[in-house]
């Protein structure tokens, strides 16, 4: 069986719990035990080295020492917490000093680091670990005919030298899962750009325009539903959509799913179970083109 | 083999709008496509426009779009991108408006750079003596000494100096396309190396002020394309980053971004996790608060409210060991 220690992140936790519950429930049906990390704290949010670079080494090497300490990869379902985690990792097994006095503060919290960790996002773990085949195996239900606009977001995929898990130019990932799933992937280009999330409390009318473009071009390329693997973007997509069709005057409705959701309807969970009432954009058009696979 | 260029065209004295046109040409092997676009405009096409000098990734002029990434055509080999896309697009670089085909506009870009002050300011006093004069006879010109750890500190990295003004991070910036008065990527990396910079007197922090005004340091989205699509390996957003640290450590905070950074580390430091109410309303204060309230509201009728106090992760006193460790209690 794979096992991880899984790291939802803060949002997941909070409000954006139906990601957590889908995750969860995926993970039953695929065989994958998740250790939870109750001792694993926030990742800074991608932005705790404008505060202090020291404290990102020191409270993401605990996180990466607590894993290490149980002989487990991490499993990340959120793209910031991924660049993250992976940057100080990164940073501990390339920099001995870093090292170091990151393990100056770990000895005296009774921990230790040293590098054996993998991150992983629960998208590639999907494609690495678990593998399409399984996933075929165990759908129940088929997305047959849904037109999917995958949007990766950033940091799965940049900067490629940290996050190496597909094509930085080009990635197919994302696009081979959800045909896996039987979906249409649908092909645009902005769904290797930025949802504009980290200015989204800063500069809001700067991060809701890039969530408007991007939710926009889907919708030209006839998108039934977008499909995002990171929470943050979701808020942006999601939760300050009509914010962003006002940022770029244009009319927007497309609903949006967080990948686990998308990955746990096929495996046959229920819409309730997967949160689908908790979204901002109504889900109820995606539950009916379903639908009609069913009949 | 033959493989297919599809050009971005458009001429604004004689096109209404912009349109693609297709050529075919022989490569051979190693071609750049800067190669290529040389061999379609002396063989297929002379009116065919585009910049172009060094042929060599030194002087930046033949940044373009290449199959929707940004990049220079002389770096970038035909056969990797045909085996990949089966084509070579090119279109113009984005952000910036089109003279003619895939020769772009390039004056905001260069004010930018201009605004961040791009020079040393002013003189350090034990310097006077080397202040501008003419020199007298017999007299020797007085080199500036450094000491190589000084030097290095002169960037931070060592490679921000090596920036070619290429225009491949600011086309690629997220920042610019959602709001183009950003200063970019490669104006705030110039900030950072100039603020860090031993020769340059800025007693009073203004390049750190000015940075953090509207359009400045605090408006980067972290995208990461500045980094990703640099050709030189530059990274505009880590010198971006240390910006703020820096900002931070100099209690220059009265931007919303300084305290949205400073409310995660403060909400991670109580609880171990990020507490997004508070976050929010720390960032914005009362105006961004009322201006997000539709927002919450249409989340919060969803049942998308985060809790108002938070549980604290298990074991929080390592955490507030981390903060005692670095010093860093008094800034929360």
């Amino acid at each position: 069986m794979i096992t991880y220690a899984y790291y939802p992140g803060c949002v997941a936790q909070e409000s954006g719990k139906e990601l957590d519950n889908s995750v969860k429930f995926i993970a039953n049906k695929l065989g994958v035990n998740l250790i939870p990390m109750p001792e694993a704290s926030c990742c800074g949010g991608g932005v705790i080295d404008g505060f202090d670079k020291n404290l990102k080494l020191f409270i993401n090497g605990r996180t990466l020492a607590l894993a290490e300490k149980e002989g487990l990869d991490i499993l990340t379902i959120c793209n910031t917490c991924t660049l993250t985690l992976s940057e100080v990792n990164e940073e501990l097994i390339n920099n001995p000093r870093s090292l170091e006095k990151t393990n100056g503060y770990l000895a005296k919290i009774g921990l230790r680091y040293s590098g054996k960790v993998k991150v992983k996002h629960i998208l590639y773990a999907v494609r690495d670990d678990i593998g399409f085949d399984k996933l075929k195996e165990k759908a129940v239900k088929s997305l047959k005919g849904l037109n999917i606009a995958p949007f990766y977001g950033c940091h799965i995929l940049r900067p490629s030298s940290v996050v190496k898990f597909d094509d930085v130019e080009n990635p197919r990932g994302f696009e081979e899962l959800i045909k896996a799933l039987g979906g249409e992937p649908v092909s645009y280009a902005r769904r290797i750009n930025c949802c504009g999330f980290q200015t989204i409390l800063v500069n809001e009318a700067t991060s809701t325009s890039l969530a408007g473009n991007a939710i926009y071009e889907a919708q030209q390329k006839n998108a039934d539903v977008m499909v995002t693997p990171c929470p943050l973007c979701h808020l942006s997509l999601d939760t300050y959509q009509t914010v962003a069709a006002k940022s770029i005057n244009q009319k927007l409705s497309l609903p949006i799913l967080h990948l686990p959701q998308l990955i746990g309807i096929a495996l046959g969970g229920d819409y309730a179970e997967m949160g689908f009432s908790r979204h901002n954009i109504s889900l109820r058009s995606v539950m009916a083109k379903i639908r009609q696979n069913e009949i | 083999m033959e493989f297919r260029i599809r050009a971005y065209r458009f001429n604004p004295e004689a096109d209404k709008k912009p349109y693609y046109k297709e050529y075919t040409v022989e490569d051979f092997p190693g071609m750049t496509v800067l190669n290529a676009l040389m061999k379609v405009k002396a063989e297929s096409d002379g009116t065919l426009s585009f910049r172009r000098s060094c042929r060599s990734a030194i002087c930046g002029s033949c940044a373009m779009k290449i199959n929707g990434i940004t990049k220079l055509a002389c770096k970038t080999q035909v056969g990797p991108e045909i085996d990949k896309f089966g084509i070579i697009n090119v279109e113009p670089l984005a952000n910036m408006p089109v003279i003619r085909d895939l020769i772009v506009d390039q004056e905001n870009f260069f004010n930018k750079i201009k605004e961040i002050k791009p020079y040393l300011l002013g003189q350090r006093e034990d310097e006077a003596y080397e202040a501008f004069h003419v020199l007298q006879e017999g007299e020797k010109i007085n080199q500036p000494l450094y000491y190589k750890s000084e030097f290095q500190n002169l960037t931070g990295n060592n490679d921000t100096p090596n920036c070619i003004l290429c225009e491949c991070c600011y086309s690629e910036c997220g920042g610019v396309v959602g709001n183009p008065k950003y200063l970019g990527p490669a104006a705030l990396a110039k900030l950072y190396r100039y603020s860090e910079d031993p020769r340059d007197n800025d007693r009073n922090g203004s390049r750190l002020v000015n940075g953090s005004k509207p359009e400045g340091i605090w408006d980067c989205v972290h995208c990461q394309s500045c980094e990703e699509f640099c050709p030189k390996g530059i990274s505009p957003v880590k010198s971006i980053v240390k910006l703020h640290e820096k900002a931070v450590k100099n209690s220059i905070t009265f931007s919303a971004g300084s305290k949205h950074v400073v409310s995660i580390a403060k909400s991670i430091g109580e609880t171990g996790r990020l507490d997004e109410i508070k976050v929010a309303f720390e960032s914005g204060g009362i105006t961004g608060l009322i201006s997000d309230l539709p927002v919450a509201f249409g989340a919060g009728l969803k049942g998308k409210i985060p809790p108002l106090r938070h549980k604290l992760i298990k074991d929080m006193e390592d955490i507030r060991l981390a903060y005692k460790e670095l010093d860093l209690e008094d800034k929360l």
